[in-house]
């Protein structure tokens, strides 16, 4: 489903992604774990299509279209879908709205008709199950005065509703309690497809309890450094980073 | 020189002393400190006809319930329906004449009209100055609505005045719809007006303008608060060539709450200018300020506001914000807010930004896939939503919000 071969990122002229391989099929979930500062949101903003990182080498193909060649509204209706480790706050729009706009802009550009009023009810109150959210929130202006939880849980919801075939989630178990993380975690559960794929970004193995990972990498200094399964989740856990680290013949 | 014939108009003694102050001034060019960013100088150029007779074509109504409805057509004042209990219309001699009290202090009003040479000029052409007397305890439950419009087949100077007076404890919704409609031909709309509003009083005043891209609109709206009186003011400037609101609060008794909303969406040729005054000069008074913009094309806007607090005005709030999205790199947006503040025991604030949108909320907005362009028009009408909300009448509201939003849908090619 994706195969990155050899990605170079940078910002200005700090090189941050400095040759990444990684190949997700679909129904697998991958972790991507490392310390502070390692690139994983980089690579996870790279992949959903922010702009002010430049690619300067490599690949990433998807569903064999080159998704570095699509604008990110493009790569989001071909089914890429990033949960973002700090959601942006947006006065005056409701997530409701939000919501509206964006799966009708989805329907357009795959050539679908676009949902009325009834539809978008329907769909949403399934949807909000997903995640135990309600409807307050989402007619409140998206993410302002949310707090870090329902933040991560509104981001679920919007990943429900667009029901992508790669979700890339972005430390989305940071600032969340134990009650909260379960819920998140259930949410992505439900969602999972033999037809879509998952990356699950963190750097606690806390959530791998919950989103069980068939495959494990450490990202470190812009590469991926270790691969393995989950039980590599557990070994970081226990003795942390270093003795990987201290292994690297830079 | 176009004013050239305004010397041979005939006019009575205090006419012609304000012609007189106005042929002294001109008209305001950009060396004045007031009219930095805007030279109102190529008006020379124009051949004016100073006192047109024609009609213009009819203009349907905003489609809102009122309790009144009164027109300026090309300067000229009529009343279309039966009035309310407890309103007069009447011509300025006629009501100076019922109320010398009120008159006694309406000649020392002393508004800050240095440098608004236009004020003089109005005065010294107006031919209709009405006043819309509202009685003592009178509550209007609809708005009266004032539809102002000009339209001319040649370049014509029009001048209007009103004076809008609420007794005590009276109660108006004023919605003030201005618009031109002459696209080939120059309009110089020049329009004062001043409102009183008496002790314990309440005003909401609406106003929307709506202007051709060869028609300079020159707004004075001079708001004078007694004691226990509140004022909702919105202005709301969604097209015009060459727009320029004074609106001046001097407020004159205690607990007064005055309340200053502003919208402007110039596109592109457009010019709109917002120069506002709160003067507090009694104590325990509030004001709150909020001005936003979204320029548009190669647009220019101006805000100046300028906020007195009198040594008397001990205990005075006054907060103003000045937010503007510019929505292309060819507009341009010049920003000054003034305070100045002789007492000590005041809150005050002010703070303006001018900006373009969020990249990380486009960015956020587009990975969901929502388009560049829908993007940007969701985040600005968020943007002037906050405004337009506030407007309490729905079909008022509406009728804003959906000119606000073709114009930004139009210049971002949505
Ligand atoms: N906008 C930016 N400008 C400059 N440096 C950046 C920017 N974004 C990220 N970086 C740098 O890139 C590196 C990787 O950051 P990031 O991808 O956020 O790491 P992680 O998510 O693994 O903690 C860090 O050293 C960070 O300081
Ligand atoms: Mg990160």
């Amino acid at each position: 489903m994706l195969s990155i071969k050899n990605l170079h990122a940078r910002i200005g002229e700090k090189e941050i992604l400095r040759g990444i391989n990684l190949e997700v099929k679909a129904g697998e979930v991958h972790a991507i774990m490392g310390p502070n500062g390692s690139g994983k949101s980089t690579l996870a903003s790279v992949l959903a299509g922010r702009e002010h990182y430049e690619v300067t080498d490599g690949s990433v193909d998807f569903l064999g279209k080159d998704l570095l060649d699509l604008a990110p509204e493009a790569r989001a209706a071909e089914g890429v879908f990033l949960a973002f480790q700090y959601p942006v706050e947006i006065p005056g729009v409701s997530t409701t709205n939000f919501m509206k706009s964006a799966v009708n802009e989805i329907r357009k550009y795959r050539g679908e008709e676009a949902l009325d009023a009834v539809q978008f009810l329907k769909m949403f109150k399934e949807k909000m199950a997903y995640v135990n959210i309600d409807q307050s929130l989402l007619s409140r202006s998206l993410n302002e005065g949310f707090s870090g939880g329902e933040k991560k849980r509104n981001e679920i919801f919007q990943m429900a509703v667009l029901n992508p075939k790669l979700a890339i989630l972005d430390e989305t178990d940071s600032g969340l309690d134990i009650d909260a993380l379960r819920i998140v975690a259930e949410g992505v559960n439900k969602l999972k497809s033999p037809d879509n794929a998952t990356i699950v970004v963190t750097h606690y193995q806390r959530l791998l309890d919950y989103i069980v990972p068939d495959f494990v990498h450490v990202l470190y200094k812009g590469r991926i450094v270790k691969s393995g399964t989950k039980e590599l989740a557990l070994e970081l856990e226990e003795k942390g980073y270093d003795w990987i680290i201290s292994a690297l013949v830079d | 020189m176009a004013t050239d014939t305004l010397v041979t108009i005939s006019l009575g003694k205090e006419k012609q002393a304000a012609m007189d102050r106005f042929l002294a001034k001109g008209f305001p060019t950009n060396k004045w400190e007031e009219w930095k960013y805007a030279s109102l100088k190529s008006l020379n150029d124009v051949d004016w006809n100073w006192n047109t007779s024609e009609a213009p074509a009819a203009t349907p109504l905003l489609a809102i319930e009122t309790a009144l409805h009164v027109q300026t057509l090309n300067g000229k004042f009529s009343v279309h329906s039966a009035l309310p209990q407890g309103i007069e219309i009447l011509e300025f001699d006629a009501f100076a004449q019922q109320n010398p009290n009120f008159i006694a202090g309406w000649i020392h009003r002393n508004p800050i009209l240095e440098q608004n040479s236009l004020y003089d000029l109005n005065e010294a052409l107006t031919s209709s100055h009405q006043v819309i007397w509202v009685k003592a305890g009178t509550i209007l439950d609809r708005p009266i609505l004032h539809q102002y419009v000009a339209d001319v087949s040649i370049a014509s100077a029009i001048q209007s005045k009103v004076l809008i007076y609420l007794e005590k404890g009276a109660s108006l919704t004023w919605v003030d719809d201005l618009s031109t409609l002459s696209s080939s031909e120059s309009i110089l709309s020049n329009y004062v007006q001043e409102i009183w509003v008496e002790e314990a009083a309440q005003l909401t005043f609406v106003k929307t303008q709506d202007f051709a891209l060869k028609t300079t609109h020159i707004d004075h709206t001079f708001i004078f608060q007694q004691g226990n009186s509140q004022v909702d003011m919105f202005t709301f400037s969604i097209n015009g060539g060459f727009v320029r609101n004074n609106l001046h609060f001097y407020v004159d008794g205690e607990n007064v709450l005055s309340n200053l909303n502003g919208l402007y969406v110039p596109g592109n040729n457009e010019f709109i200018d917002s120069h506002t005054v709160v003067d507090h000069r009694k104590p325990n008074c509030e004001s709150n300020e909020l001005y936003k913009g979204v320029l548009l094309g190669n647009s220019t806007g101006v805000f100046n506001g300028k906020i007195f607090v009198r040594p008397d005005a001990q205990k005075t709030n006054a907060f103003q914000s000045c937010k503007n999205v510019l929505a292309s790199d060819k507009a341009t947006m010049n920003t000054k807010p003034q305070l100045e503040i002789w007492a000590d025991d005041v809150k005050c604030s002010h703070g303006t930004t001018t900006g373009q949108l969020s990249d990380e909320a486009l960015f956020y907005m587009r990975s969901r896939g929502i388009s560049e362009e829908a993007a940007k028009t969701l985040l600005m009408l968020a943007f002037v939503q906050q405004v337009i909300d506030k407007v309490e009448i729905p079909e008022l509201r509406d009728s804003i919000s959906n000119r606000v939003v073709a114009k930004i849908q139009q210049a971002l090619g949505v």
